[in-house]
């Protein structure tokens, strides 16, 4: 009996410290920038780590959201205007890649399950392995490309090249999701004589609501990341995405860790809310997408 | 009631008589006003609040200024060029890129923009000047100097700045066994720009040259120049007087290091950093900051110009906003202000003498001897391949620091580079 | 296979296919003007010289893949990105297989575990090199300040100086954040297993490392299979996290480094293609390996 409870307590407890390590991995690299970001700059060069900052400082932060900010002692001008674009233009690529790849993927990952037409199963079958692919196999013909079409450092171009690299994974995970509902709930509809579209429409996509969600949050997910392809098809503040001109900052503020890591933090915002808001979509999606 | 009516009429009557001078005024004043000019520059030249904010009263154009890393800002007006899409309206172009862009034609040839009196006073405009164009207007006099922190050498029983490279040795020595500083001598060894043009120095310190005349290097045997500097960085580094981390670092990293007291020698100074060491407000080594001739095995020092300049592309937008830009950054007050802030060497002779003249110029001396002695890096002119060439040399010289492969191996590949890049 | 009554069939067939297209349409012309037209010209660029800076494309035939085959830089290239890949699957695979295990067992609090576990696949790339470029920092970083407090090192030392720790680093911030993914395939696939084949394991009297030969790991195979070809083709993708924390240097650059910089910063287009085909084809087939072998093995159910 007492052999039972200490292997048990034995487990637990080995469970209990795993679950520790799990996150103190997964969440300490963050826990320690954004503690980083509110220490002052003597403090962060002291020899030993705090594990949190003596005194909190905001400083870093009004550096970047400020009317004014500092670099090598001077007082510059406020950086916001540059931040605030940068983060504008993220949003717009990230929400209109995302909104073009769900809606293109909801209806064509359903004419790939359920309508028959020449070359279905083939063209799945190609846009699938282009998973495969590196991105950078195509992105110097893509630039050439771009550049006759004139469409670098446009919303539109830098859009429809992340639709082209997300829609795979869209499409590969709508296609499950609709390949696991039964028929029968359209067959009835149809039978009633509703046209196709409106069933795919009206019953088909509110059931595979969360497989949009999770598409949506993918995408979403990918192109607020996204960083070589903005690197050459993004040069100016017009549509300059935040990725890229965090690395910017670090180059021009070489020492100033401070600056740097406040600037990381306020760029993982939007994914950290959507985690902890939506994660059980993510999930899903992940998951279903995996089962495959 | 009358007064009123008198005060009014009187009011009105001078408004009628002012206003029409009044949009004249204005018009003369500030003709770009309203407009905004988008500007790519380098750290060193993060305009500082009250420079910008009198640019803008001044003309009336909002500046957005862009600053980015030095080594970023080729790749990016390489990449928005070829697509035909400026970076800015006004951008930094670097003395080695010259050749480059010069024969791309991605730069407004700007021969018209200056008074003549002002183009004579701009002796390093020579540099800017491609196919008998000039396609850019320097502002940064940058030529390189040894600084070093006397009381590091004070305090090791060193009375004069080191001549040679073996006395620079000798000192840093010296600075380290009486534990003064740790790494006493600061270079950057990271694979960027600022690693291989501390190269070029030290091959110069030797006695020698990179390339002759038909652009053959000279510098793959071992009694050559640049075999020695390199040899004499790699050494130096062992021997435990460069910091192992400097294969991380930039220059503008090693400067910061010297700031905060933890270097004795900055080898390849800029000279108007002087002004930036010598502030109180910016560096802990105010009061001990101070310049000395490049170290020379020759006995006559010698050392090259780094000059950057401002450049307006083909295809930027607001070219007389840019081009306003461009005369205020030459403007005395702005120079001033620019080398007392952030350090930057005008390049306008009669600004320099201002500066000296008035005690203003940081070790003066020392830098207007210094800069008797500057001679261009390449005597022909920077070749178009220059970019490619050095970004091979900063790689091999950043392999040869981490040890993962000897002196001898590395100049081999940055001849083998140099070969690839001429092609 | 649609399972519609005959009496309905006709009607709906024609239908279909001209659905279907309408539907399929965004989808061609997309990938085909954004990913398999470029892939065409990579090809076939990869023949000529395209380098903006010089003037003409002369037909070369095979004398670019000549070129990468005889530099040096393009070597080491290809060596670092193979160490990153065999790095990167092997800890992403062990590290998601023991988190999924974990995940498996654990009912208090799964949901809040998996957002944690997700998050760092869900940064930027790029931000997560900035963490670690600081968390790395010879002088003031968080791992030589651990190590010295705990005695493992006795000074600050300078992880990037040696080829192999700088290699180890920098596919350890990748690992950070591709592990997740592989914990969640295999999390789905540990799922799928019913709960009765441990039981009647356990009946048989194998132990916990005994079942999990016998009854896991066959059963995961299908997403083992999945993750493993996934973190493959991230890992052969790896750019972010090395360009920020190293740049340029030799040491740890990687292939897709190495073609940016030969595409973007010297100019030379028609080398940069004909690298990027190669490292498709090397892609493709490890992936191909990797497809193959799970079709092999599902088709003996």
């Amino acid at each position: 009996m007492r052999r039972h409870i200490l292997t048990l307590v034995a487990s637990r407890f080995g469970l209990a410290l795993a679950v520790l390590l799990l996150l103190v991995w997964s969440v300490g690299p963050i826990y320690w920038s954004l503690v980083t970001s509110l220490t002052s700059p003597t403090d962060l060069v002291s020899t030993t780590p705090h594990f949190w900052p003596p005194s909190v400082t905001l400083e870093h932060y009004g550096k970047l959201l400020g009317a004014t900010s500092w670099s090598q002692g001077n007082q510059v001008q406020s950086v916001w205007p540059q931040f605030s674009r940068a983060f504008v233009n993220s949003l717009v690529t990230s929400i209109a890649s995302t909104v073009l790849t769900v809606v293109i993927a909801a209806f064509g990952a359903y004419a790939f399950v359920r309508l028959r037409f020449p070359g279905r199963d083939l063209l799945f079958i190609l846009v699938v392995a282009t998973l495969a692919i590196p991105a950078y196999t195509v992105m110097i013909p893509l630039y050439r490309l771009m550049i006759s079409l004139k469409l670098i450092d446009t919303y539109t171009g830098v859009t429809l090249i992340y639709v082209s690299a997300f829609l795979p994974l869209a499409l590969w995970l709508m296609r499950s999701v609709y390949q696991s509902m039964p028929v029968s709930l359209e067959e009835a509809a149809w039978l009633d004589g509703a046209s196709k579209i409106y069933t795919l429409v009206r019953i088909v996509m509110p059931l595979a609501a969360p497989g949009l969600i999770a598409s949506a949050i993918l995408t979403f997910l990918n192109a607020w990341g996204q960083f070589m392809i903005p690197l050459v098809f993004s040069p100016t503040l017009a549509t300059k995405p935040l990725t890229v001109l965090i690395p910017e900052f670090v180059t021009r503020n070489y020492v100033d860790y401070g600056l740097m890591n406040a600037a990381g933090i306020l760029a993982i915002i939007p994914p950290v809310l959507l985690v902890l808001f939506l994660n059980r979509y993510l999930v899903q999606g992940l998951m279903a997408g995996a089962s495959k | 009631m009358k007064r009123r009516l008198f005060l009014s009429t009187v009011a009105a009557l001078h408004i009628a008589l002012l206003a029409p001078a009044l949009p004249a005024l204005a018009q003369t004043a500030k003709p770009l006003a309203g407009q905004t000019l988008t500007v790519l520059l380098p750290p060193w030249v993060t305009l500082p609040k009250e420079m910008t904010d009198r640019f803008t009263e001044k003309t009336g154009i909002t500046l957005n200024s862009q600053t980015l890393g030095w080594d970023e800002i080729r790749t990016k007006i390489v990449t928005s060029m070829v697509a035909n899409t400026a970076p800015a309206s006004a951008t930094e172009i670097d003395w080695s890129w010259v050749g480059q862009f010069g024969a791309a034609g991605w730069y407004q040839p700007l021969d018209g923009i200056l008074d003549p009196a002002v183009l004579a006073d701009l002796p390093t405009s020579k540099i800017f000047t491609y196919d008998g164009k000039l396609i850019a207007i320097p502002y940064n006099n940058d030529f390189r100097v040894l600084i070093y922190n006397k009381s590091h050498l004070d305090k090791a029983g060193i009375t004069s700045a080191p001549k040679t490279p073996d006395e620079l040795l000798a000192a840093a020595k010296a600075i380290k066994a009486a534990k003064i500083a740790e790494y006493p001598i600061g270079l950057p060894l990271s694979a960027t720009e600022g690693s291989a043009t501390a190269w070029y120095l030290l091959t110069k310190a030797f006695g020698g040259e990179l390339f002759d005349e038909k652009f053959e290097p000279l510098f793959t045997a071992p009694d050559s120049a640049g075999y020695k500097a390199m040899r004499f960085e790699i050494e130096a580094l062992k021997a435990g007087l460069i910091d192992p981390a400097a294969t991380g670092l930039k220059d503008v990293e090693i400067q910061e290091l010297f700031k905060s007291g933890k270097i004795s020698f900055d080898v390849a100074g800029w000279a108007g950093n002087l002004a930036v060491y010598t502030d109180p407000s910016k560096s802990q080594v105010a009061a001990d900051a101070k310049a000395a001739l490049m170290p020379s095995v020759t006995g006559k020092s010698r050392t090259f110009g780094l000059p950057g300049a401002l450049g307006i592309p083909t295809s930027a937008e607001n070219k007389d906003a840019a081009i306003a830009f461009v005369h205020w950054m030459l403007e005395p007050e702005t120079a001033i202000a620019d080398y007392t802030l952030l350090g930057n060497l005008p390049t306008r002779l009669s600004v320099l003498k201002t500066l000296n003249d008035d005690g203003k110029l940081k070790e003066g001396d020392v830098l207007l001897e210094q800069a008797g002695l500057v001679e261009p890096l390449f005597a022909q002119g920077t070749p178009g391949w220059y970019p490619e060439f050095s970004s091979a040399v900063a790689s091999a010289l950043n392999q040869a620091a981490k040890g993962q492969i000897s002196v001898d191996d590395a100049v081999k590949q940055i001849a083998a580079e140099a070969k690839n890049a001429q092609q | 296979m649609t399972y519609a009554p005959s009496s309905v069939r006709p009607r709906f067939y024609n239908g279909d296919a001209g659905l279907g297209l309408a539907f399929a349409i965004p989808i061609i012309v997309i990938m085909g003007a954004l990913v398999f037209l470029p892939l065409v010209t990579t090809f076939i660029d990869s023949l000529y010289r395209v380098e903006p800076m010089r003037a003409g494309t002369p037909f070369v035939g095979l004398g670019n893949y000549k070129a990468l085959a005889a530099d040096a830089n393009v070597r080491l290239a290809w060596i670092n990105t193979l160490i990153y890949v065999v790095v990167a699957v092997v800890l992403e695979t062990v590290g998601g297989l023991g988190a999924a295990l974990l995940l498996n067992k654990v009912k208090f609090g799964r949901r809040w575990l998996l957002a944690a576990l997700i998050l760092p696949w869900c940064l930027p790339p790029v931000v997560n090199a900035v963490v670690w470029l600081w968390i790395y920092n010879p002088s003031y970083g968080l791992l030589n300040g651990i190590l010295q407090s705990l005695g493992i090192i006795s000074q600050n030392k300078v992880w990037f100086n040696d080829r192999e720790t700088a290699l180890f680093l920098v596919a350890l911030v990748h690992v950070w954040r591709m592990m997740p993914l592989t914990a969640i395939i295999l999390l789905a696939a540990l799922q799928s297993i019913p709960a009765d084949l441990y039981e009647a394991a356990k009946l048989d009297g194998a132990g916990p490392i005994k079942s999990f030969r016998l009854v896991t790991l066959p059963l995961i195979s299908g997403g083992l299979a999945i993750a493993l070809s996934q973190s493959t083709v991230f890992a052969f993708n790896l750019f972010d996290e090395a360009w920020i924390l190293t740049g340029s240097s030799l040491d740890t650059r990687t292939v897709i480094i190495q073609v940016y910089m030969s595409a973007f910063q010297n100019l030379k287009f028609s080398f940069g293609m004909a690298l990027s085909i190669v490292a498709m084809l090397a892609s493709l087939l490890v992936s191909l390996i990797y497809v193959l072998k799970v079709y092999r093995e599902t088709r003996f159910d």
